[in-house]
């Protein structure tokens, strides 16, 4: 594997624990997800990769080299979209990925032409001239994005790239993050936008308070899922949610959301029940379908105490 | 090219860049001050003679360069680790300190010319002459890297970034007040005489003199407390920008 990490744990001065015993591999070409809620350590865990931060115990390595010992290898081989915007206040779109790209070692006709190459194909023309400090959030975030791509690592790193980018660029560049992997970058997208994630990713963790719930691929974790349909039921706005029948698995409630588990025997009653509250106007709609990740995600993050290790060995 | 010097020498074009617009406020600045700093000398002192024209002269440049090392510096590192800069910068394959002296480098660039025009313009407005040493330039890359170091260990000791700015705004009244860089350190109090004898203020002072002018200081003592202080500045620098969260 490219990237190893051993059993690793950080607790900050204060006595947050913000890794608890983390494990986990990723390989050459690979596009893996690392999936949790604000604040369950995702970010403590990148910055531990490229040394922003040490770990208290455990082992991180890349190449087989120990990168707690030696920083600057890690460095050189992860490029890095920050969770924080780039320092590009005073730089041109075209300059801040110029010159990072040539910071990270590229050849100045290389980098100029894939500088350019990804300003065409995020659609990013227009602000190629523009300084930083007057373009908005999402443009900046692309060009962050462009900084990490324009001269890949190894390892990709990409933390939260798609927040403040519309719905057209987000899909260019998630064509981009799979194209990174396909000329042998690993990526490790940092997210917790999991429909998203969910088209992309290649193997996921999803991780929360510092642990990893869940790790594998997307099949291997929906087969914990069981035979299991997932009912989910909208509510009419202003109405309150009805009693839930026992029958709903794990069921969870997320705003006008009524998500929850419905085993194939109970189907047909759970069909009719969801009838009888459209009909009386309970609710606005309701949909039955396989499991999603965001259905693996809720009920590992919000039940951690039936969370198992599942896909992988940890 | 060996990979530190390309990677400093990005990163000066980085800096550069990044502060371009600030850096022509602070050269017009800078350039101001100094024509005001000259002006200003006849204004406290009507009956002014060379030699104490001189005097006064000669210490600007280590009063601009402790204002920008102490006080300027401080002040952006804070700005920077609020903004969460340093994260960014830092996950770059580029050593840390490439980066500070990159931003050193840069800072410095745009204060020289204010120097060289406050120290031109006393020399030809009160008509008092220069003996300029061929240490002038080695003395004064060491002053600013001096001032800078201590600058940065200051920025990046304080927990807190908000502290800094409190901290520079008593830092700049000390030195401009109760320094002897104006004034010879017998006019100040015994206890604040012997807390200079230590501090690197008067000692900047003095190679200053030393080498813009024939007045007689112990140069070597100068750079003697100096340097210890620059390379003090260096060894906090070095630990505190490579310590990990």
């Amino acid at each position: 594997m490219l990237l190893e990490i051993n059993n690793v744990c950080k607790t900050y001065r204060g006595g947050v624990k913000a890794n608890d015993n983390v494990s986990l591999s990723i390989a050459k070409g690979e596009v893996f997800g690392l999936l949790g809620p604000n604040g369950a350590g995702k970010t403590t865990l990148i910055n531990q990769i490229i040394g922003l931060a040490m770990p208290n115990s455990g082992s991180i390595t890349i190449n087989g080299v120990d990168v707690v010992a030696n920083p600057g290898y890690a460095r050189q081989a992860c490029s890095f979209l920050s969770q924080t915007q780039a320092p590009i206040t005073g730089l041109t779109t075209f300059q801040a990925i110029d010159l990072v790209g040539r910071i990270r070692g590229g050849k100045k006709a290389d980098v100029h032409r894939r500088a350019m190459e990804l300003i065409e194909k995020l659609e990013m023309g227009e602000w190629q001239k523009t300084m930083g400090l007057t373009i908005s959030g999402g443009v900046r975030r692309l060009v962050a994005f462009c900084m990490a791509a324009v001269t890949p690592g190894e390892i990709v790193i990409l933390d939260e790239p798609t927040n403040d980018i519309d719905p057209l660029r987000r899909r260019a560049l998630w064509q981009e993050v799979q194209e990174l992997a396909r000329q042998g970058s690993a990526v490790l997208l940092v997210t917790h936008n999991v429909l998203e994630a969910e088209r992309v990713v290649d193997r996921l963790a999803i991780i929360d308070e510092g642990k990893v719930r869940g790790m594998g691929t997307l099949a291997s974790l929906k087969e914990d899922e069981g035979d299991a349909m997932r009912l989910e039921l909208t509510l009419e706005p202003g109405k309150a949610a009805p009693a839930l029948p026992d029958y709903l698995q794990q069921p969870v409630i997320i705003n006008r959301r009524i998500v929850g588990r419905v085993s194939p025997a109970d189907i047909p009653t759970a069909i009719d029940w969801a009838r009888g509250l459209k009909g009386d106007g309970t609710i606005e709609e309701f949909s039955l379908g396989p499991a999603t990740l965001e259905d693996i995600y809720i009920r590992l993050v919000k039940n951690p105490d039936e969370a198992e290790p599942s896909g992988e060995v940890m | 090219m060996p990979k530190w010097l390309r990677g400093y020498l990005l990163m000066v074009k980085w800096v550069f860049l990044t502060y371009r617009s600030w850096l022509s406020l602070n050269l017009a600045i800078q350039l101001g001050i100094a024509v005001g700093f000259i002006y200003g000398i006849s204004f406290f002192f009507p009956a002014i003679t060379p030699e104490i024209a001189k005097y006064l002269t000669t210490g600007a440049p280590t009063l601009i360069l402790l204002i920008v090392g102490l006080v300027m510096v401080p002040q952006i590192i804070a700005m920077a680790r609020t903004e969460g800069t340093f994260d960014y910068i830092w996950s770059l394959p580029v050593g840390r300190m490439s980066h500070l002296a990159a931003d050193a480098t840069v800072m410095f660039g745009s204060t020289l010319p204010g120097i060289i025009l406050a120290v031109a313009l006393g020399s030809f407005h009160f008509d008092f002459s220069l003996s300029i040493s061929p240490l002038v330039i080695p003395s004064v890359i060491l002053m600013a890297m001096c001032g800078t170091f201590i600058g940065y260990s200051i920025a990046f000791l304080l927990p807190k970034p908000m502290m800094v700015n409190v901290i520079t705004q008593i830092m700049s009244f000390a030195v401009m007040l109760f320094s002897p860089v104006m004034f010879p350190a017998e006019r100040l109090p015994g206890w604040l005489q012997a807390i200079h004898t230590v501090l690197p203020i008067q000692y900047m002072a003095d190679i200053s003199r030393g080498t813009l002018t024939d007045l007689d200081v112990n140069l070597g003592l100068a750079f003697i407390v100096t340097g210890a202080w620059c390379v003090a500045g260096f060894i906090v620098t070095l630990v505190v920008v490579h310590r990990r969260r």
